[in-house]
This record gives C-alpha cells, sequence and structure tokens, in this order.
C-alpha cells in the first residue's frame, strides 16, 4: 500500500516537472507548431516514418516550401526544385520529355513526380536515394541540374535576413547549416499527399463511377494492379517494363547496385495524378497515357532478360479496354491537390534578387 | 503583471524543488561510472615514415610508379581499448584530413591497462542511411556520394604518370555499406613494444597514429596505377582495395600527459 502511494507520488512528480520544463521552455522562443502528416483513411501507415528525427512543423513546411521555390539554390540563379516539379504537374516536369537544368543543361531523365513520398524507401528512378532528407544534394550538385555546392547554397541563405528568422522560427536559432537546410526540404516534400482523386471518392462512397470508368477500373485490376498497388498505385519496386536501352545507355537500377540482373530496372511509378504527369516513362519517350497503354499492348521488347515476368506476353487487352483504362487513369487525377495553394509559394518568396 | 510575476515566482520555486531532488539522487546517478581518464588520438599520414607533403611531392609506390597525392581524408570511429567499444564514440566519427594542421580528437574512457586500440576505418551502415546528419558527417565535408548516397569512407586523390585516366589522375573514393560490399574495416593496433596503453586518472594519455600509404599499394593486395587508377563507387573492387586498410596503421608513439594540478 505504502509502496503505491510512494510510486504516484514519484508519478506525480515526474508529470510536474514535465509539464514545468515546457512552460519555462517557452519564455525563449515560440516553439514551431507541431503538424501532421496526413494518413488518408484506408491507407498503409509509413513502413518507415521519414519525420522520426525530424519534427514535421508548421514553421519547418514554411521554410521548406520556400526553399523549394528558390533559384538561388542553383548557381545561375534561375532554377529551383520547383522548376523540374511544378506542382500542376503532380510536382513531376511538364511537356518535356527530359528534364533541364542550369545554363540550357539537359538531364538524362524525366523528373519523376514528388508525391506520397512518405511512403517511399528509396528515390529517383533508379533508387539510388535512401533517405528523403539527403535527396536534394543529388539535384544541387548535379552540373546539369542546379550545379552549385552546398556550402554556396549555405553562403546565400545566410546572408537573408529572412531566412535567418525562417530558421529560427523552425528550429529555434538562426543557425543555418546542411541539416536544417534538408529537414526543412523534406518536411515540404514529405507532406505532399495526394489523396482526393475522384477514385478516392468513389472508394469513401463520396462519389460513383461511371459504366465506361468501372470497366476500365475492371482492366486495370486484372492488368495493371499487381505492379501500380492500391492504393498508392506503385508497390515501389524496381522492374525492367520492355523499353529499348535509350541514347544514354541508361541501365536504371544496374548503375547503383552494380548488378547484372538489375538491367533496365526502373521504379515502378504511382499512376496517381498521371494525366497531370505526362510525358511517361524514366526519359519521358511517351506523351500520351494511350501511348502507354499502348506500349504495354504491343510494344514491349519481350527479348531481354530481365523483362518483368508478368510482362513476357505483354498485355493482352482490346482497344475498348485500352479506351476504358484510360479513362479510369483519369479518375486519379487530385485536382484539389493539384490546385492547393499551400503547396503554391507565398507571393515574396517566387523570385527575390 | 503582478499575476505574471507571482506565476513566474511559482515556476521558480517549483524548479528549485526540481533542481534540489536532483541534487540529491545525483550521487545516484554517478554511483556506477567507473573513473576515467582522457585518450587522445593523433593520426598523422606518412610515406616512408616522413609526414605526407600534398601536391608539389612526387612520391613511388612499392611498383616503382610515381604519384603525388592531392587530398587525403579517411573517417575513423568506434574507438576501442582492448576490444571493449567506447559507448560514447559509437555513431562519433572523425575526419582525418591530410591537409588540417592536425588531426587528433579526444575521448573520455575507463581507467585500466589494454593491450590494442581499436577503431573502424568507415562508418557504420546505419549511420549510411540516417538522412542528413552534420558535424563529420556533414555532406559539406565532400565525403558524401549525392548521386548515390552513402559516405566515402576513404579519399586518395593525386596524379601519376603511370594513370591511363583522364588527365592521368589518380582517384580512390572508397565505400559502400551494403551487405558484401560494406567496405568499412575495423582496425585493432597493438603498441609496438609490447607494452600496455595506460588510462589514468587525471592523465591524458596520447597515441600517436601513424597511416602509411606505402601500404595502400601493396599490404597484402596489389593496387597497381596502371591497372586501377581510379575507383569511385561501391562493389568488389573497392572492397579488394579496402582490404589493404587493415595494415595501413601503426602505434608510433604512446605519451602521458599529467594534468596540472594547479
Amino acid at each position: 500500500m505504502k509502496k503505491t502511494k510512494i510510486s504516484i507520488c514519484i508519478l506525480l512528480f515526474i508529470v510536474v516537472a514535465l509539464l514545468l520544463m515546457s512552460a519555462s521552455n517557452k519564455f525563449g522562443y515560440k516553439q514551431p507548431d507541431p503538424i501532421k502528416l496526413i494518413v488518408p483513411k484506408g491507407w498503409p501507415v509509413p513502413k518507415i516514418d521519414i519525420f522520426a528525427k525530424n519534427k514535421l512543423t508548421e514553421q519547418g513546411f514554411q521554410l521548406g516550401k520556400k526553399l523549394f521555390y528558390d533559384g538561388r539554390l542553383s548557381k545561375d540563379g534561375e532554377i529551383s526544385c520547383a522548376s523540374c516539379h511544378q506542382n500542376f504537374a503532380s510536382f513531376s516536369t511538364f511537356d518535356h520529355d527530359l528534364s533541364h537544368g542550369v545554363e540550357n543543361s539537359f538531364t538524362k531523365r524525366n523528373a519523376p513526380a514528388l508525391i506520397n513520398l512518405a511512403w517511399m524507401k528509396e528515390f529517383h528512378w533508379d533508387g539510388a536515394i535512401n533517405h528523403i532528407e539527403v535527396q536534394p544534394l543529388a539535384p544541387i550538385t548535379a552540373a546539369n541540374e542546379m550545379g552549385e555546392t552546398i556550402p554556396n547554397v549555405l553562403h546565400k541563405l545566410r546572408k537573408d535576413s529572412v531566412y535567418l528568422s525562417m530558421f529560427k522560427a523552425a528550429f529555434g536559432d538562426t543557425m543555418i547549416n546542411s541539416q536544417r537546410m534538408l529537414k526543412a526540404l523534406a518536411q515540404f516534400t514529405g507532406s505532399l499527399v495526394s489523396y482526393n482523386s475522384k477514385y478516392d471518392k468513389v472508394m469513401r462512397g463520396e462519389s460513383s463511377y461511371t459504366d465506361y470508368e468501372k470497366r476500365g477500373y475492371q482492366v486495370y485490376k486484372q492488368h495493371c494492379s499487381s505492379c501500380h498497388q492500391e492504393p498508392l498505385f506503385t508497390d515501389n519496386s524496381f522492374r525492367n517494363n520492355g523499353l529499348s536501352l535509350n541514347r544514354f545507355h541508361d541501365i536504371g537500377r544496374q548503375g547503383i547496385t552494380n548488378v547484372s540482373s538489375d538491367s533496365l530496372k526502373f521504379k515502378v511509378p504511382t499512376l496517381r495524378n498521371t494525366q497531370r504527369s505526362f510525358p511517361y516513362m524514366h526519359d519521358g519517350r511517351l506523351y500520351s497515357l494511350y501511348d502507354v497503354v499502348e506500349f504495354y499492348r504491343t510494344g514491349i521488347d519481350t527479348s531481354q532478360p530481365t523483362l518483368d515476368k508478368k510482362l513476357k506476353n505483354r498485355i493482352s487487352i482490346t482497344i475498348k479496354e485500352k479506351n476504358e483504362l484510360v479513362h479510369f487513369l483519369y479518375t486519379l487525377t487530385d485536382s484539389s491537390f493539384l490546385n492547393n495553394t499551400r503547396f503554391l509559394p507565398t507571393i515574396s518568396a517566387v523570385k527575390r534578387n | 503583471m503582478i499575476n505574471q510575476q507571482s506565476k513566474l515566482l511559482g515556476i521558480l520555486k517549483q524548479q528549485k524543488i526540481i533542481y534540489s531532488l536532483l541534487f540529491l539522487m545525483s550521487p545516484l546517478l554517478s554511483y556506477s561510472q567507473a573513473p576515467t581518464g582522457q585518450l587522445k588520438i593523433t593520426f598523422t599520414n606518412s610515406v616512408n615514415n616522413v609526414p605526407i607533403i600534398l601536391k608539389d611531392k612526387v612520391y613511388q609506390n612499392p611498383f616503382g610508379e610515381d604519384y603525388t597525392v592531392n587530398k587525403l581524408k579517411y573517417y575513423v570511429g568506434n574507438y576501442s581499448l582492448s576490444e571493449s567499444i567506447i559507448k560514447k564514440s559509437k555513431h562519433h566519427y572523425f575526419l582525418v584530413d591530410a591537409s588540417a594542421q592536425n588531426n587528433c580528437l579526444t575521448i573520455e574512457v575507463p581507467v585500466g591497462e589494454y593491450n590494442n586500440l581499436g577503431f573502424t576505418l568507415g562508418v557504420d551502415s546505419i549511420d549510411n542511411c540516417s538522412g542528413a546528419q552534420t558535424g563529420a558527417l556533414d555532406p559539406i565535408n565532400d565525403m558524401f556520394w549525392t548521386w548515390n548516397s552513402g559516405y566515402v569512407f576513404f579519399k586518395l586523390e593525386g596524379f601519376s604518370p603511370s594513370s591511363s585516366a583522364d588527365l592521368q589522375r589518380i582517384q580512390y573514393h572508397i565505400g559502400g555499406y551494403k551487405g558484401d560490399n560494406n567496405a568499412a574495416t575495423a582496425i585493432q593496433l597493438f603498441p609496438t613494444d609490447q607494452s600496455m596503453i595506460a588510462i589514468k586518472k587525471n592523465t591524458t594519455t596520447e597515441i600517436e597514429v601513424v597511416l602509411h600509404l606505402d601500404d595502400f599499394w601493396n599490404n597484402p593486395h596489389a593496387i597497381k596505377i596502371n591497372e586501377t587508377p581510379v575507383c569511385m563507387l561501391p562493389g568488389a573492387l573497392a572492397k579488394k582495395i579496402a582490404s589493404n586498410f587493415n595494415g595501413l596503421f601503426s602505434i608510433k608513439h604512446i605519451s602521458y600527459l599529467e594534468e596540472d594540478k594547479n
């Protein structure tokens, strides 16, 4: 009896102490406001919590957004993350087969959409990047993307009083270092969750499909869903879908793993917002969804040794089914996400010289 | 205003109670700690037992190939004494850079006598995939592969007339943390005269560790410049080069510096 009393006392004491500690902190500076990653109903919980060591806050998100839209992250001040990851294209490169960088240079790939990254373990078409926080290092330093060095970027940011106050608001003081910059960027990109397409509304019982769309959904379920798995519409695996080797000799995953069985494997992209993320494939070689479905119907190079087993007979569907499928894919467009002003730059962040 | 003041006073009073409680508990907290001393490890880098001069000096490897050293950087961490890992050193890396004035680190270690010093050359796999880091692992140190995530554990760059690479450069960026390609190497060093490494209270034990670059080329695997001037990614070749890391180092000197009692 006595023992329980004592342990209750100790417990109470700890609770009071914790409360006081959090209260006294507030005298120093305003704590950033915590926000939560949206995990839509019915979706799996992300296997890895990308914010476990990067507390998601409104101030961190806002700072990340400002950095995302800031050309000063590049050598010539012209190319921001958003140059190749355009919000209206589901944060992919719109209408260009190859994303392009500083001084009119071309990259060898089409920048992928930046949505639902919190469910992704590896990044880039070839999975080169093992953590969302270190991803920006690649485009910032690549000569044909942003062509800049990290110390130079930090130097530019430190000269800007707006950044100084935003870093303070997000992290407690005005220190600007690579870790804070990268964590803030991850807070923005990791928060880009798209889950309000017609498909989602149908699944939630808020809308219904036309017969045409319904048939398209059946075609999808039968022929596409094993790799483009619901609800993310990707299983985030690396597969060879039978595209021919391109003029850059881009071998995909093999370039990262050095394993020949990974030759020509690329990440299965999400089909969400696919209507808006054209052109398609890692090098943007296909311009319309009709072209894409036709490729799976008749264009797959079945002689490739690393071709995915599921595609060895191509996808046999009729022209009618092809049209139905494309119309189903249109229902994956989430216009409330694509038009969400929360993900757009605040006016002052658009251009600063 | 008065209300706020009294609130503040209240908090302060309660904080006093917390501090005094913590103070009372402190003997309990420190009870379990064994006495400790300071261990200072200094890294020097040499060719033929002479400190390396960057850029200008032309060296010759055991195969008679001339080369210069423009850059030599490597990560060390996970220090241990007689195989017991110094807990505090876990995930604390030090980047040795031949262009730095000196390369030394000091850690607090338990008092005792030890027959060897150990450390890892490289970065643990978990620290290769934990996102953005600061300190030695900050990507601004130019030891992170931005296009294929992971740290370069050991970087040696220079030029050699025997190199067939662009500009006759030699460029060895050795790293890799995945499975068979893990290039992190455990190093264990025994004092040459079989003496013990003593860690004493109020004393700094300084160990001078020397890297002998001569062993990079042939101990035990032959790395000839005319065959392998460049290694820039994880894999079998990096692993082979890393297997020479074990023989790169030795303890040159141990000294003891007693703390000034004043």
